[in-house]
């Protein structure tokens, strides 16, 4: 299946759906029902459940495509969440069910801090050590809160305990990967409209684009998002740690770079809420943070690098060993 | 409208991963003949042994008809092979710049005659060449540059000053991209590419010390050299066409962000596994750019094979790349200073090499082309203008 067939519908269905009137509502705690409901009603909370459990059994690679789409559209809710808290239920042989969810890894898995949308779904994945489970939140005590994105980061603490079934390794990578695919997305809009907007807005006389200063920030942002795009995608088609650790590592960077350039360019109408730039730079503010941070990525791939010879590290690098 | 920039990650072939342990094979009987360098310097050592046994192997001119020598392989499969000579620091500077833009300028615009008479002797690793773009006055302004050809009977005269010619005292030929005509407000036009014979009488090499006190650069004076006809390369006045291309082919190999390879990998070995976590992170953000470099790098080498051209991206790699180079210099200088690691006289090695980086790494950034003038490639290929 290539990338297209299954990003295309559902950049057609974002299209439609995704209003700023739904981030701003998403922003104010509200679940934006009928984009969840028509993502849903065409399969694409489905997409990592595998086909014997009723999904569509996509690849990872696949997967993040969609991601990608999600993420340049500034689309709210708990679509990462819901998409993979499905797959890891199927996995350990639990119900999936209907319905958004939130997803958490925790080693207390009583106690949930700063989860996407968790005070506004009815359950809450939770992955611990021993597997995965559900918290029920009208069983638990929620402080509701927000991240820079502005969609609820709300604190869970459960008056029940949440049992745990065992599955297979990776469900963080996994989380991280998808998340990769949203900051990617991101990065992809604000370097696109800024280049295209540097080239509308005159000052001097002349379209901003034409001065070096100008030029030579683009120039910064698109190696950042090539970069940044391109360690990702091969990530996302090898599945390996190591190719994730320093996706999630370099997409962090390229945040960096999205963020301060895409507003650089736009001046002050970029810090205008009204003006779309906001919706996919508050959201990076987010995003790079979450499933692991720049530092614990970076710090992890170095831990698998460390203690090699000097003669080993190429081969570490080149992901070829011998 | 901007450009989509995309880049697809190609997959290596079970023929490249074969070649990947040839050489890699090739690698350890270097190091355990005591021929590779001490992990004491950075940079491209220059040895006409290991050229010669390189060639042996078929490794120079890999993609080139088997006709002027070559081997017929892939873009990807090259990639393969400079990726794993150039991470052991394997000498190949003598027949680098043949193998990279020379043998491909001549292959791509030269004649017949040419292409019989050089490539198959630069496949060989016996005969190097070195690049005669930049001149006093014309450095990022390239097209400004002065040096100028005559026409006298059976070839042409030469006439200028040629500067940071590397490896002019050691090379056999350089190509020189001189002035062979004037064209009222086209200063584009009317350039050319000769091939001198660097032995050339009125041909004078003048040493230029880098500022590592090292001897790679010089000055190559010319006063009425005469170059015969048949070593112009492509038509006259094509000249800016064909550097254009040949910049290309300098751009994204793997030598644009391998240059600091060997200190990452001594930190590496001397740093153990009992670091700070401030220190893990800081070398974590390098092997994470090395990664990402990689797949881009891998995926330019990619798209060349299916014959597109790359210009904005290779621009890319080597904008990311050579700054990746300068600033792991000073974050191993940092993860050094923080970890102690030189203190007491530990890790000479260690110290030696970050002490030769340093003087090396403004340099990263300037060669083949500066940071700004690549940006300005990058900036009109996303469709500012």
């Amino acid at each position: 299946m290539s990338d297209g067939m299954l990003t295309e519908p559902v950049e057609r269905i974002l299209a439609d759906t995704v209003t700023p009137a739904v981030i701003e509502a998403a922003e104010r705690r509200e679940l934006p029902a009928q984009v969840l409901a028509t993502l849903d009603e065409n399969g694409v909370f489905d997409l990592l459940v595998p086909e014997a459990a009723g999904g569509v059994g996509a690849t990872m690679a696949e997967a993040v495509a969609v991601m990608r789409a999600f993420g340049a559209a500034a689309a709210p809710g708990p679509l990462l969440e819901t998409m993979l808290g499905r797959a890891l239920l199927a996995e350990a042989g639990l119900e999936p069910g209907r319905g958004p969810l939130a997803l958490a890894f925790a080693n207390d898995p009583g106690a949930l801090w700063r989860v996407p949308w968790g005070g506004l779904v009815e359950r809450i994945v939770v992955v611990g050590d021993a597997g995965v489970g559900v918290a029920v939140r009208a069983e638990a005590h929620v402080t509701a809160g927000a991240g820079p994105c502005g969609e609820p980061r709300d604190d869970i603490v459960s008056s029940r305990p949440v049992a745990l079934h065992p599955i297979g390794p990776g469900a963080f990578e996994r989380a991280a990967l998808l998340r990769s695919g949203q900051i990617m997305g991101a990065i992809g809009w604000v370097f696109e409209r800024s280049a295209d907007y540097a080239n509308e807005r005159q000052q001097f006389g002349k379209e901003i684009g034409k001065f070096q200063a100008v030029q030579q920030m683009l120039a910064v942002l698109a190696d950042n998002y090539l970069a940044g795009s391109g360690i990702t995608e091969a990530a996302a088609e090898a599945g390996e740690a190591r190719l994730i650790a320093a996706a999630r590592s370099r997409l962090g960077e390229a945040s960096d770079r999205a963020i301060e350039v895409g507003h650089q360019v736009h001046g002050a109408l970029g810090f205008s809420r009204e003006y779309a730039l906001n919706y996919r730079t508050r959201r990076l503010m987010s995003w790079r943070d979450e499933y692991g941070g720049v530092g614990f990525w970076r710090a992890r791939l170095a831990r698998m690098f460390a203690g090699l010879s000097r003669e080993a590290v190429w081969p570490a690098v080149s992901g070829v060993s011998g | 409208m901007t450009l989509r920039l995309h880049l697809d990650a190609p997959r290596l072939t079970p023929r490249a991963e074969a070649l990947r342990a040839d050489v890699r094979a090739f690698v350890a009987e270097e190091r355990a003949a005591g021929r590779l360098p001490p992990p004491e310097k950075i940079g491209m050592g220059f040895s006409p042994e290991t050229s010669k046994r390189i060639g042996a192997r078929g490794w120079i001119g890999l993609t080139w008809p088997k006709t002027y020598g070559g081997g017929e392989r892939s873009a990807l499969e090259r990639y393969v092979m400079n990726e794993e000579l150039l991470a052991a620091s394997v000498p190949v500077g003598a027949h680098w710049a043949a193998d990279r833009q020379s043998g491909p300028v001549m292959l791509k615009f030269g004649g017949e005659d040419l292409k019989t008479h050089f490539l198959p002797r630069i496949a060989a690793g016996e005969c190097y060449f070195c690049i005669g773009m930049s001149e006093p006055g014309s450095g990022s302004d390239l097209a400004s540059l002065r040096t100028r050809a005559d026409k006298v009977a059976g070839g042409w005269r030469i006439n200028g000053r040629k500067i940071w010619t590397t490896n002019a005292h050691r090379a056999h030929y350089t190509i020189a991209l001189v002035r062979t005509s004037q064209i009222e407000g086209a200063r584009h036009a009317g350039l050319s590419q000769l091939i001198v014979d660097l032995k050339s009488p009125g041909l004078t090499i003048t040493p230029i010390i880098s500022m590592a006190g090292e001897h790679d650069f010089n000055e190559v004076l010319y006063e009425d050299v005469f170059v015969p006809d048949e070593r112009m390369i492509g038509p006259e006045g094509n000249g800016w066409n064909q550097v254009s291309a040949e910049l290309a082919y300098e751009r994204s190999g793997p030598e644009r962000w391998l240059s600091s390879f060997r200190l990452i990998a001594e930190l590496i070995a001397v740093l153990g596994t009992d670091a700070r976590e401030s220190s893990l992170e800081a070398l974590g953000g390098l092997i994470a750019q090395l990664l990402s470099l990689r797949q881009l790098s891998l995926s330019v080498a990619g798209m060349i094979e299916a014959g597109v051209s790359p210009n904005v991206e290779a621009a890319i790699v080597k904008d990311l790349g050579t700054k990746f180079e300068q600033e792991s210099v000073r974050v191993v200088r940092d993860i050094v200073a923080a970890e102690k690691l030189l203190d007491e006289g530990k890790a000479p090695k260690l110290r030696a090499l970050l002490a030769h980086a340093e003087q090396w790494a403004p340099a990263f950034t300037i060669r083949g082309g500066t940071n700004e003038i690549l940006r300005g490639v990058i900036a009109r290929g996303i469709g500012l203008r």
